[in-house]
C-alpha cells in the first residue's frame, strides 16, 4: 500500500514538472520566433496578405455563390470553382458582386468585378478592398 | 486513301446525320436569330453526335461544367454556334467540325476564317447567349451583333430599384421608379438588362469599355418597340447637368422567344443603310433534326 501510494506520488510530480517545463519551453520558442524570426513572421504575414485570402472569406464567398446560383447545400465548392462552370451568367455575376459588397461593406469597381471568375479571386479582391478601407 | 477518307466522312456524317439546309447570308441590317430549347433535345445518341462536332478545347470546356444539365447546355451552345455558322457556307465541303474560332483582343468570340480549311471567308458576325432553358445565336453580315436572352420569370435576389441604382444609369433608374407594380418593374428591369447586355456584347470590348451606368437605353417616344442608346457624359461645367449624346449608331430589337424569354438584338448601324429598317428573322432549331421559321419582324 505504502509503495503504491509512493509510486502514485512519484508519478504525479513529474507530470506537474513537465507541464511547467513545457510551458517554459513554449515561451522560449515564441520568444525565439519573435526576435530571431521577426523577419520570418512579418515576412510570412506579408506573403499571406498578397497571396491567398483567409479560409473564412472563401467560405463566406462560397455561401453567397451557392445562394445566388441556387446550388444544393451539398454542392462541393472549392476556391478554384469557376462561376461560369457553376452556371453563372452575367446577371448572376453582377448579383454576386452586389451581395459581396453588402456582406463585406465594400465597393467594387466595374473593371475589378469583371476580373472575378473564381471564388478565390472574389475572396482575394474582397480582402484587398477591406484592407484598403480607412480604419473605422 | 482518298476514297477511304471520303467513306469515313460519309459514315460519320452524311449517313448518320442529314446535312444542314444551306442558307443565304442575311442581308445588311438583317439579323438571323436561331434558338434551341435544351429540354427538347433528349436523344443521347444525338447529343453524342453533337459532341463529335466540337474541338478538343470546346470539349474540355463542356467537361468543366458542373453537373449534367450544365454540360448538356454547354454542348448545345457550341453545337448551335458551329451548325449555325456552317449553314451559311456556300462550299459544301465545309462541315461544322472544321470551323475554327478565336477571340478578339477583348475576348469576344469570332470565326477564325484564316485557319479553317475549305472555308469561304465571309463577313459574317455572330453572338451567342444562353439561359438554363434557351440558347440563342444571332448572325449578321458586315456589322457586329450582340444578343442577350433572359428567362421572363427570372427572379432578382436584390431589390430591383436598389440593384438598378447600383448598376444602371440615373435615367433608367428614374424610368423604373415610375412603375408602381413590382412585378411589372421587375419585367422592365429584365428587358432593360437584355438591351444593355446586347449592346455591350455588340460593342465587343468587354464590360469595362461600357459600364452599365455610362449609357441609357430608352424607348423612342411614339414607338412601341423602338429603343435608342444615349451616352451619359459629364463634360459640362455644371456637374449636375448630364449631357446626353443619343446617337443612331446602334439599333435595337427587343423580342420575346418561345413565350418564355425576353431577348434583345443589337447591331451597329451600317451607314450604307441609312433609314432602312432593322429586320430580325427568328428560327427555332434542333440541329440536323428540325428547323422552324418562327417570325420575321421589322424594327424601325
Amino acid at each position: 500500500m505504502a509503495s503504491l501510494s509512493a509510486t502514485s506520488l512519484s508519478f504525479k510530480a513529474p507530470s506537474i514538472q513537465s507541464t511547467r517545463i513545457s510551458q517554459v519551453l513554449r515561451k522560449a520558442s515564441t520568444f525565439q520566433s519573435i526576435s530571431f524570426g521577426r523577419f520570418q513572421s512579418s515576412k510570412s504575414l506579408r506573403l499571406q496578405i498578397s497571396c491567398a485570402a483567409k479560409p473564412e472569406t472563401v467560405q463566406k464567398v462560397s455561401d453567397i455563390v451557392k445562394e445566388q446560383l441556387a446550388l444544393s447545400a451539398d454542392t462541393a465548392l472549392t476556391a478554384e470553382s469557376k462561376f461560369s462552370a457553376l452556371g453563372a451568367d452575367s446577371l448572376d455575376t453582377v448579383e454576386i458582386v452586389m451581395a459581396l459588397e453588402e456582406k463585406f461593406n465594400i465597393s467594387v469597381e466595374e473593371a475589378d468585378a469583371q476580373n472575378i471568375t473564381t471564388i478565390q479571386e472574389a475572396a482575394d479582391l474582397i480582402e484587398d478592398l477591406v484592407q484598403k478601407k480607412p480604419a473605422a | 486513301m482518298r476514297i477511304s477518307v471520303m467513306s469515313q466522312m460519309q459514315r460519320s456524317f452524311s449517313i448518320d446525320l442529314p446535312s444542314l439546309i444551306p442558307l443565304q447570308l442575311p442581308s445588311r441590317r438583317h439579323t438571323h436569330l436561331w434558338y434551341v430549347i435544351p429540354d427538347e433535345v433528349k436523344s443521347t445518341s444525338l447529343l453524342k453526335r453533337y459532341s463529335q462536332l466540337l474541338s478538343q478545347t470546346e470539349k474540355d470546356g463542356v467537361d468543366q461544367m458542373r453537373g449534367d444539365e450544365l454540360k448538356k447546355n454547354a454542348l448545345l451552345a457550341r453545337t448551335l454556334v458551329r451548325t449555325t455558322v456552317a449553314r451559311y457556307q456556300t462550299n459544301k465541303e465545309v462541315d461544322p467540325r472544321s470551323l475554327m474560332f478565336k477571340k478578339n483582343v477583348y475576348g469576344k468570340p469570332e470565326v477564325d476564317w484564316q485557319n479553317c480549311k475549305n472555308c469561304n471567308h465571309q463577313p459574317l458576325h455572330f453572338n451567342i447567349s444562353h439561359t438554363d432553358s434557351l440558347i440563342a445565336c444571332g448572325v449578321t453580315v458586315h456589322v457586329p451583333v450582340g444578343i442577350d436572352v433572359e428567362d421572363k420569370e427570372r427572379k432578382i435576389k436584390h431589390d430591383v430599384l436598389a440593384f438598378a441604382k447600383r448598376f444602371y444609369s440615373a435615367d433608367e433608374v428614374n424610368f423604373l421608379a415610375t412603375i408602381p407594380d413590382p412585378e411589372a418593374q421587375r419585367k422592365e428591369f429584365i428587358k432593360l438588362w437584355t438591351l444593355k447586355e446586347a449592346y455591350v456584347k455588340a460593342l465587343g470590348k468587354g464590360f469595362s469599355a461600357a459600364p452599365f451606368n455610362t449609357f441609357t437605353i430608352q424607348s423612342i417616344p411614339g414607338t412601341e418597340e423602338g429603343y435608342s442608346l444615349c451616352k451619359t457624359s459629364e463634360v459640362t461645367a455644371d456637374p449636375l447637368e448630364e449631357t446626353k449624346k443619343c446617337n443612331g449608331e446602334w439599333k435595337f430589337a427587343p423580342l420575346e422567344l418561345a413565350d418564355s424569354h425576353y431577348a434583345a438584338v443589337c447591331i451597329e448601324d451600317d451607314q450604307a443603310n441609312e433609314g432602312a429598317p432593322m429586320r430580325v428573322i427568328v428560327r427555332k432549331t434542333i440541329p440536323f433534326v428540325e428547323d422552324q421559321l418562327i417570325s420575321e419582324r421589322i424594327f424601325l
